[in-house]
């Protein structure tokens, strides 16, 4: 998959997002299993909450690092649209679920879905942009 | 009185902003406090899920505008400030819900409100865009 990308700054940024994923959910299985083995509290419980958001920060700056590295001012443009879409659909998404919670009785949506929603509505966008640009 | 001088898509990103965003959030503020919090509403069904797409237009017209902007905007540096602050907005509004997310989950926190997304979104956007603009002043 990365012999297809041509750009080093795109490689480099797929890598890096690929470690960051893979580090998001090594750390949410270890802190599961640290919350169900050991049980944990005080600033040990909260050390070990923090762990899954520390590889999104990661992604996020692995991101700005990208955008600072792309020469092609049009990958640029693309994961920018992607960007704005995904930030968008989740904002609008955990709005209107928080209004049917309140005043609907909607069943309580977890924080912790917010960041995947967020990447599933980037690659939504990615795609939309990317067909329009075709 | 000071004059900015700004370019066409910044007027045109600030008239937008005013004229379609800022209402928006109005007729959601009264909406909510007006109908749902004084009168104690409680639509259901098909209703409360217009309700509920109004809630979030304002949102939903806010990054069309900024969309429509980065579009338009022909100073690199303008832009760049801008996505900065989002990314930032983003990044940290990410990490904080799943902290939040994790805290709550293994009972350190009681059940957040999903809608608090938005408001932490804004607020650090705010912030980084005025720390940009005190950076590059």
């Amino acid at each position: 998959m990365l012999c297809s990308i041509k750009s080093l700054a795109q490689r480099r940024y797929v890598i890096r997002m690929w470690v960051a994923a893979a580090l998001c959910v090594l750390f949410a299985v270890v802190a599961g299993l640290a919350f169900r083995l050991g049980h944990p509290h005080g600033v040990l419980g909260y050390g070990i909450a923090v762990l899954p958001a520390l590889p999104i920060i990661w992604a996020l700056y692995a991101t700005g690092v990208f955008l600072v590295e792309e020469k092609d001012e049009f990958q640029r443009n693309l994961l920018v649209q992607s960007l704005l879409g995904g930030t968008g659909g989740i904002l609008a998404a955990a709005t209107a679920w928080g209004y049917l919670e309140d005043f609907a009785h909607a069943p309580h949506a977890d924080l912790i879905w917010v960041y995947p929603l967020f990447w599933a509505f980037a690659g939504i966008s990615y795609g939309v942009v990317w067909a329009r640009y075709r | 009185m000071s004059s900015r001088v700004g370019s066409p898509a910044k007027y045109r990103f600030e008239d937008r902003v005013l004229f379609f965003v800022v209402p928006l959030f109005f007729l959601d503020a009264i909406l909510g406090i007006w109908g749902f919090h004084y009168h104690h509403l409680h639509p259901d069904g098909a209703l409360a899920v217009v309700c509920a797409a109004l809630q979030s237009s304002p949102i939903i017209a806010f990054i069309v505008i900024v969309g429509l902007y980065l579009a338009g905007e022909t100073d690199d540096f303008q832009k760049t400030v801008l996505v900065q602050s989002i990314l930032r907005g983003i990044g940290v509004t990410l990490a904080v819900t799943t902290f939040c997310g994790s805290l709550e989950k293994y009972g350190f926190l009681r059940q957040m409100d999903v809608s608090w997304v938005q408001i932490l979104f804004f607020v650090t956007v705010t912030v980084s865009m005025l720390v940009s603009r005190w950076r590059y002043r």
